[in-house]
């Protein structure tokens, strides 16, 4: 922690004018939290890669802790200029609410919930709309959910990085699907960085889904203009019996920026979660997306794509915490990588003792398409139930030079073959975003990426 | 139509082809007979341009052009085609996609209009029935999951798309049981447009009683030990290779 003593007295002045500036209202029992959170940063300060530390390995993250950052002022300007164009979802309705900065931008944002609409008793309401809002709000209208949740499933105490959301923790998204309700249209929390250097911002994310609720929730992070800045999000989902909750995560930040993500998810039920996970910019990424199967019959299904080039490195960290018998986890990442850029897959499955008829099964494989990019892949299974079926594999390779002639051997060219081939590769992936809007948005930011047409 | 000339090739450093000759004009069907390991297939693959495939010596031309200044994908633009003895499974990438690359790469080279998705899925869709393909088949990943037969059927499909001049067809017979194989090559014969030229690598000559030769070689070890018409074809089936070798031998 001393090295880091200097980064973390930054931190410190930094966190005493939050609190000085008001930290913009908030009731007594979230001054509370924060402060709780800055002195778990305080003690803990940012992971490193020391022996006895698995998790954080293969990730340094000292550039982060070296720099300081700052939050980022309001700055209607900032907004002004912002052209959503090219972020639009292809369909007529979505419900979506716009950060820039880390601040709500109500302009870019289609709809502004009402106080009414965060009324305890106007939730209780079955076949209700979703309430797509500021978290902030949530917090001045009581709803319930958010003392019962905000900080439960992702604790402060976690690590630096979920202990400084925490402690900055002042607005962001709040969703919840009432019970019962079906929500046809996409969710969107897009969140903007203009690319001011060295700014941080904490985007926090608290999604309740009712029982037997259904919804698809898409969380966007975009760079306008590049920039070395930090974007440390958190995301707490949590699904009531039977529900259905698609998640998806797109993450095309600058190429200088550092991307920390951390997603907790608690799971009842028969209830069931897809994830898909895109990281296709930053400089530094890591990702940590863990589930609790916590009661029988839930399932989840969590899949992930990242793209290396350049220098980048970028670690995704999953955990699947089967809790209770009969859940079922099925997990597929893959990666593109190339540059000298870094890929980092650690898969952990965790079956306890009484989790008999566990189905759990993993899969990661890496395309390396150059020499210098390099991949870790590891499968952490801890299985302490003995009538269970897991399996896990993984799967370093280049590009199947069989496959690359039989293209060219009907006239398509080196470029055009290579760029079917990794489509292909991926489209495993995509074609696990269930809704048609939402993944043809992701496959235009992926084609984008990889080149060319698929 | 094709040249080829005192052609050597080498696999990993071990010599296969030892001076094949070989001319195939237009509308002539040859077949290239031979018993495994002499060389057939790696004449094919030579021929279309696979990597790993080395000429040591010798020439080839297709219309009198230097068959080996060109990389495998221009061959394919200049109307050669391979049918593969094993089609390869490429997982995600859809039939109708990779054929349309394929497809509007041709044209592009012919200085012809490419198509749009609409335009080539009706092609492709009239193609299907002429090879009595399920057109739904078109829509999943290119060879994954299909059964042998399935294989080659899709082999042909890529050819009526395609429309090449010069088919060399790699053991289109295997794997094939006596309904499909009349199938598959009814689909050959179909698609034989004027000036189409065709080189049946095979290993048996009971495909050549649907495809009816106009030459037939023998192949042993490297170099065509002996050509012939049909009748050499038949003579094989009855008395084997040895008898071939031993002639070449005498």
């Amino acid at each position: 922690m001393t090295q880091h003593a200097t980064a973390i007295e930054s931190w410190s002045e930094q966190f005493h004018r939050f609190e000085r500036n008001g930290a913009e209202t908030g009731p007594a029992w979230l001054r509370d939290v924060r402060r709780s959170a800055f002195s778990d940063f305080e003690r803990l300060g940012f992971p490193t890669a020391r022996k006895g530390n698995e998790p954080w390995k293969y990730t340094n993250v000292r550039p982060i802790a070296e720099s300081s950052f700052a939050l980022a002022e309001y700055a209607q300007a900032a907004s002004a200029g912002v052209d959503l164009h090219a972020y639009e979802l292809p369909c007529p309705r979505v419900h979506q609410l716009v950060f820039v900065d880390g601040h709500y931008e109500p302009g870019l944002s289609t709809e502004p919930v009402s106080e009414a609409g965060l009324h305890s008793d106007v939730l209780a309401r079955r076949g209700d709309g979703p309430v797509v809002g500021r978290l902030a709000d949530a917090i001045e209208y009581r709803v319930p959910l958010v003392r019962e949740h905000l900080g439960r499933l992702a604790p402060a105490s976690g690590n630096g990085f979920t202990a400084l959301n925490t402690a900055f923790l002042r607005d962001g998204a709040f969703v919840q699907i009432p019970e019962g309700t079906f929500v046809p249209e996409p969710i969107y929390l897009l969140f903007i960085s203009t690319g001011a250097r060295t700014v941080v911002t904490h985007p926090r994310v608290l999604i309740a889904a009712g029982a037997d609720s259904s919804a698809t929730v898409l969380q966007s992070f975009h760079s306008l203009d590049g920039g070395t800045y930090l974007t440390n999000a958190l995301t707490e989902v949590v699904t009531g019996p039977g529900a259905s909750l698609r998640l998806c995560t797109l993450q095309r930040e600058s190429n200088d920026a550092f991307h920390i993500a951390t997603t907790r998810m608690e799971q009842a039920r028969d209830s069931r979660i897809a994830s898909v996970v895109v990281d296709l910019g930053g400089r530094l990424v890591r990702r940590e997306t863990a589930t609790l199967l916590g009661a029988s019959g839930a399932s989840v299904n969590l899949c992930g794509l990242y793209h290396g080039a350049g220098e980048r490195h970028v670690d995704n960290q999953t955990f699947v915490d089967h809790a209770a018998p009969g859940a079922s986890s099925n997990e597929i990442y893959k990666g593109i990588l190339d540059g000298s850029s870094h890929g980092v897959f650690s898969g952990g499955v965790l079956v306890r003792p009484d989790s008999q008829h566990t189905d759990a099964h993993q899969v990661n494989k890496n395309l390396l398409l150059s020499s210098d990019a390099e991949v870790d892949t590891q499968p952490k299974l801890e299985i302490y139930a003995d009538d269970v079926t897991c399996t896990h594999g993984a799967a370093v390779g280049q590009l199947d030079a069989d496959a690359l002639f039989y293209l060219k051997s009907r006239g398509i060219g080196e470029d055009v073959a290579r760029n079917l081939l990794m489509h292909g590769f991926v489209s495993e992936v995509l074609d696990a975003i269930e809704d048609g809007a939402v993944r043809q948005h992701v496959e235009e930011a992926v084609s984008g990426c990889l080149g060319g047409s698929g | 139509m094709l040249e080829v000339r005192g052609l050597y090739a080498e696999v990993n450093g071990v010599e296969i082809l030892k001076g094949v000759d070989l001319s195939v004009g237009a509308d002539e069907t040859h077949a290239i007979m031979g018993p495994n390991g002499s060389g057939k297939s790696t004449l094919a693959y030579v021929l279309a341009g696979r990597p790993g495939y080395e000429v040591t010596a010798g020439s080839v031309t297709f219309d009198g052009e230097d068959l080996f200044a060109l990389p495998a994908e221009e061959r394919a633009r200049r109307g050669l085609f391979l049918s593969f003895q094993h089609p390869v499974e490429i997982p995600g990438v859809r039939m109708d996609h990779f054929l349309r690359a394929g497809y509007n790469e041709l044209r592009k080279s012919a200085g012809e209009e490419q198509l749009d998705p609409l335009k080539f899925d009706r092609l492709i869709r009239s193609k299907a029935k002429v090879v009595e393909m399920e057109p739904a088949m078109t829509k999943r990943a290119v060879n994954e999951g299909f059964s042998g037969g399935e294989k080659k059927r899709n082999e042909v499909l890529q050819m009526a798309v395609l429309e090449p001049r010069l088919r060399i067809l790699d053991e289109i017979d295997s794997g094939l049981d006596v309904d499909a194989l009349r199938e598959v090559a009814r689909g050959i014969t179909d698609l034989s447009a004027p000036g189409t030229s065709t080189i049946l690598v095979t290993h048996y000559d009971r495909i050549l009683s649907y495809l009816e030769p106009d030459y037939v070689h023998v192949l042993i070890d490297g170099r065509i030990a002996r050509s012939g018409g049909r009748a050499l074809a038949k003579e094989i089936e009855e008395r084997g290779y040895d008898w071939v070798e031993a002639g070449a031998g005498a």
